[in-house]
């Protein structure tokens, strides 16, 4: 996952939610305010189009509730 | 942004800040860690130290991996990264981060092949490009971060790619937290536990901390409005007189974590007998390292590595600054020999280190008004 240039991306210290608008495989093609990521799922699995996900180093690590 | 604008809604600081006000008691001061740096990191961005009332002190915890790691695995790493066949792929942190020789990017300016990535997947789909070479990547960071790792390397041996390997850094968070908790004349009154670790790990492994310290924890998420009602119910135990592990962060945060995360971990990773913590010292089963059954993608086992151990330098506080016994600008070379540009010590190098934090919102000035004579 890219993080901006002011964030250390070894602690994932911002809450990087994306949207899975494909899934291949263990693979996700997520979008992260208008960016489109790949990302592994392996962790999450299994899920679908639309689902949040919180992302860290190129893999997701959990799914988000959706309701703040 | 979706899970951001709603999380820095001025409105709901105001009326936390407001509730803060009315629950400190007026000139005791509380004492409240923030384990992660990323915590840190927010803490200054969103100037919150000045929102919260003066009786509450955040104390800046070990939480950043960068920070913590000590110079002599940082040579190890140069070692392997100047070998000819190399590719040595790293988070761009750790590239500026000082060794007893020079920094990563330093030895790419050398000739090195260093190259910044932002997944170990990267690091693995260079290994696929590029079958002739060895590409190794610099495992560092928490339990957040362990299982990208382990993801990485279970792919990796599923596929058959024998030219990836990692040099395993990760270290984990409970130690360090009871080390801190040990260190004599340590005043702390609570913890903010940090958020993305605790995605993995749950919340069950600070429960020590209530059990045997009698110190509350919430586990928090990193914008504003999540730290500051961390903090309100960190004081409201306080001022209950309760003790226990809550989570703010129930939007992600489980109490057992993600059983699979944690699986891959156990799968591909153990822990080290010790492990070197910079300004903590050796630290019993703080620390993890690749599994036996992988010792075909363990960078430590297929290369011969320096494994020289370096003293940090004499007028670097990191160490202090580390378990929260003194503030970044209370170090001697803060901000003038140290500086984001030219590092000496670790926490200055991170925009998650304390230091770093410091330094880039401004505090440089301000805190040294406000040093007591």
């Amino acid at each position: 996952m890219t993080l901006d240039a002011e964030h250390c991306i070894t602690c994932g210290d911002i809450a990087v939610t994306a949207t899975v608008v494909q899934v291949d495989g263990a693979t996700a093609t997520v979008d992260v305010d208008g960016t489109r990521e790949q990302v592994g799922i392996e962790l999450v699995e299994p899920v679908v189009v639309g689902e949040l996900l919180l992302c860290h180093a190129g893999v997701a690590l959990e799914k988000v509730a959706d309701a703040p | 942004m979706r899970f951001v604008d709603e999380f820095r809604s001025g409105e709901l600081a105001q009326k936390l800040v407001h509730e803060l006000a009315t629950l400190v008691e007026p000139g005791r001061t509380l004492k409240i860690m923030e384990v992660c740096g990323g915590h840190t990191h927010a803490i200054y961005k969103h100037g919150i130290e000045d929102l919260v009332p003066p009786e509450i002190d955040y104390v800046h915890g070990p939480g950043c991996p960068v920070c913590v790691i000590p110079m002599g695995r940082v040579d190890d790493a140069i070692a392997l990264a100047e070998r000819p066949e190399v590719i040595f792929t790293t988070f761009g942190d750790m590239m500026r981060v000082p060794g007893g020789r020079g920094s990563l990017l330093e030895a790419k300016a050398r000739g090195a092949d260093v190259r910044m990535v932002y997944s170990p997947l990267d690091a693995l789909e260079l290994a696929r490009r590029n079958p002739e070479r060895e590409v190794i990547f610099f495992a560092i960071g928490f339990e957040t971060t362990a299982p990208a790792t382990a993801v990485t390397l279970l792919r990796a041996r599923k596929e058959g790619i024998r030219n990836f390997s990692a040099f395993c850094n990760h270290v984990t968070i409970g130690p360090p937290l009871k080390a801190i908790l040990d260190s004599p004349g340590l005043q702390l009154d609570a913890f903010i536990a940090p958020g993305h670790v605790s995605t993995v790990i749950g919340t069950r492994p600070y429960d020590f901390i209530v059990r045997d310290y009698a110190k509350p924890v919430v586990v928090t998420a990193f914008e504003p409005i999540d730290i500051l009602h961390a903090t309100v119910m960190l004081v409201r135990q306080l001022r209950e007189g309760r003790c226990e592990v809550e989570n703010q962060y129930t939007r992600v945060v489980r109490r057992d974590g993600n059983p699979r995360a944690l699986a891959a971990l156990e799968e591909t990773m153990e822990l080290r007998d010790t492990f070197e913590w910079r300004g903590l010292g050796w630290i019993e089963q703080s620390a993890l390292k690749l599994r036996p059954e992988l010792a075909d993608w363990d960078a430590e086992a297929r290369f011969e590595l320096p494994g020289t151990r370096i003293d940090d330098p004499k007028a670097c506080q990191c160490g202090e600054v580390l378990i929260g016994a003194i503030k970044p600008w209370e170090c001697k070379v803060f901000g003038t020999a140290c500086t984001p540009e030219r590092p000496i010590g670790t926490c200055m190098v991170s925009s998650e280190g304390a230091c770093a934090a410091y330094y880039n919102y401004g505090r440089l000035q301000r805190r040294r008004d406000r040093v007591p004579a």
